[in-house]
């Protein structure tokens, strides 16, 4: 699903990744951990095109990121579902009008939007506020209607960045166990976190960076 | 058909942020593209103008005052033999002192003293439309000149043919002014364009995160700059009539120049439909300009 081969990524003077290779097959729960700057962000960012890795590979679905047109990437996006950290909704629009934003781009029909729509919201637990415009929203209910805008078209990956970064604990238990749900279902997570507690809940494969450096790989408890 | 609506309504949520931005850009597209309008106005009418003075051409043939009444028959028997003689009159020396009387009533008393009618006789030619170039009435006076008994053949072409003359310049300084002014327009519309997709950075980062392609982000932009140009040329269109008739009035009120209010006109149809869609396609051009450099999904996204 995600093959990363020695992956490097320089910024200027620092390193954000250095010598990075990593296998994720489909349907792996993978979490990425690590102390702030430790190249989380950056190694998400290789995988859905954001950036290009200065040296190595990256396979995504078999297509080679370094090597892909900058008009096909939007095409590899919409395999993929988000969710950040500062939820990045639109605040004016209604919660149904954001998660249904990717399946408009998609050109997908008024009807099935609706109900691809309501069986996001459902799965989040938020279709009775589908009217409510997400700027007055709380922070929890943002990034729940940001994972129903990420799994609203069925994604084959969901990448999220501190999905929790933001969240009380109880909120953060809430939030990861939409994660696990998503995941039983089938899709591949690869979230990056430095929360222990996320860690501990989740229960998947955990990838430890420090300083760009991948420093451990440990499959889920048994 | 949801993805067009969803395109066309982010256009006008874009005007509606930037709106100050946008009648900025209305108005100043409005006045560049009426500078031209201006321009093209008065060429147009110069060019009708000198179009119908050239349809209402007149040759005068003088004749000799000695000539007599055989002499007359025969140059108005070769007259009419002329290909390019459309409506021929004969107008008398008695007749032409009529009409002296009539044009210049407080100048009659300068003939008084004089025993005979100094007035010549002439021949009054209307050219024929395909001989109204100018080479063709100056090749026709020629040979009119060498009939017997023609004392002097005059037509107004000189100054006809500076008015041909102006009407080029114009047409030149129209083409000039025209290409300066489109790329004033392409400026401000580019920036005003510019400006509204900064004010939604943030969105069209989330765009580009759930992946939308370059197209379908810019083209709200698009779209937004097609209806300012559409709008500053219709509102150029509004200025430079009432323009127009503030100058019609003025022109009538002064007296001055009668007439010629018959013969100015305004933009006809096609030509106001061709200003509003120039407006529409500058700012649809400078929309494609300002928004497809900054379309970059690498190195841009979160």
């Amino acid at each position: 699903m995600i093959q990363l081969f020695h992956v490097s990524k320089f910024f200027e003077r620092c390193t954000a990744l250095h010598d990075v290779t990593v296998r994720i097959e489909k349907g792996e729960c993978v979490l990425l951990t690590g102390p702030s700057g430790a190249g989380k962000t950056t190694l998400l960012k290789l995988i859905f095109g954001a950036e290009i890795p200065d040296e190595g590979q990256i396979l995504v679905q078999n297509r080679n990121i370094a090597r892909l047109r900058e008009a096909d990437i939007p095409y590899l996006r919409r395999t993929m579902g988000f969710v950040l950290q500062n939820f990045k909704l639109l605040p004016k629009k209604t919660v149904f009008d954001n998660v249904a934003l990717p399946l408009i781009i998609q050109g997908v029909s008024r009807a099935d939007s609706k109900r691809k729509v309501g069986e996001a919201l459902k799965a989040v637990g938020m279709n009775h506020k589908h009217t409510s415009q997400t700027g007055v929203m709380s922070a929890g209910e943002q990034q729940r209607v940001c994972i129903a805008r990420a799994i609203v078209n069925n994604p084959i990956i969901l990448l999220a960045d501190e999905p929790t970064g933001n969240l009380d604990t109880v909120l953060t238990s809430e939030i990861v166990e939409l994660f696990k749900t998503i995941h039983a279902r089938g899709t591949t997570v690869l979230l990056a976190t430095h929360n222990q507690s996320v860690v501990e809940e989740m229960n998947g494969r955990v990838l430890h960076l420090q300083a760009g450096r991948m420093v451990s790989d440990k499959g889920p408890a048994a | 058909m949801r993805r067009p609506l969803y395109l066309i309504q982010e256009a006008f949520v874009n005007i509606r942020i930037n709106r100050t931005s946008v009648m900025i850009g209305i108005i100043t597209t409005a006045f560049t593209i009426s500078c031209f309008g201006l321009f093209a106005l008065l060429y147009g009418n110069l060019k009708n103008l000198a179009g119908t003075l050239q349809q209402d051409i007149e040759v005068l043939v003088y004749v000799q005052p000695e000539a007599s009444d055989k002499i007359v028959e025969g140059i108005r028997q070769r007259l009419e033999g002329e290909k390019a003689v459309n409506v021929l009159s004969f107008v008398s020396k008695a007749e032409a002192l009529k009409e002296f009387h009539q044009q210049f009533p407080d100048e009659s008393t300068l003939l008084q003293g004089m025993e005979e009618n100094p007035l010549p006789a002439s021949f009054v030619v209307q050219i024929s439309p395909q001989f109204q170039e100018s080479d063709s009435i100056e090749a026709f006076a020629e040979r009119i000149k060498q009939f017997p008994g023609v004392e002097q053949v005059r037509y107004s072409q000189d100054w006809i043919d500076t008015l041909a003359l102006l009407v080029s310049y114009f047409e030149f300084g129209a083409i000039v002014i025209g290409l300066i002014l489109a790329v004033a327009t392409i400026t401000i519309i580019a920036n005003t364009v510019r400006l509204s997709f900064y004010l939604r950075k943030e969105e069209i980062e989330i765009l580009r995160l759930i992946g939308a392609t370059g197209s379908f982000i810019a083209t709200p932009y698009v779209i937004e700059g097609a209806l300012l140009g559409a709008c500053g040329g219709a509102l150029a269109l509004v200025l430079l009539k009432g323009v127009f008739e503030f100058f019609l009035l003025e022109i009538n009120a002064s007296g001055w120049f009668s007439g010629l209010e018959s013969v100015l006109i305004f933009f006809p149809f096609q030509t106001s439909l061709f200003l509003v869609l120039s407006g529409m396609l500058l700012g649809c051009g400078s929309s494609i300009i300002s928004v497809f450099g900054l379309m970059r999904v690498r190195n841009e996204a979160t």
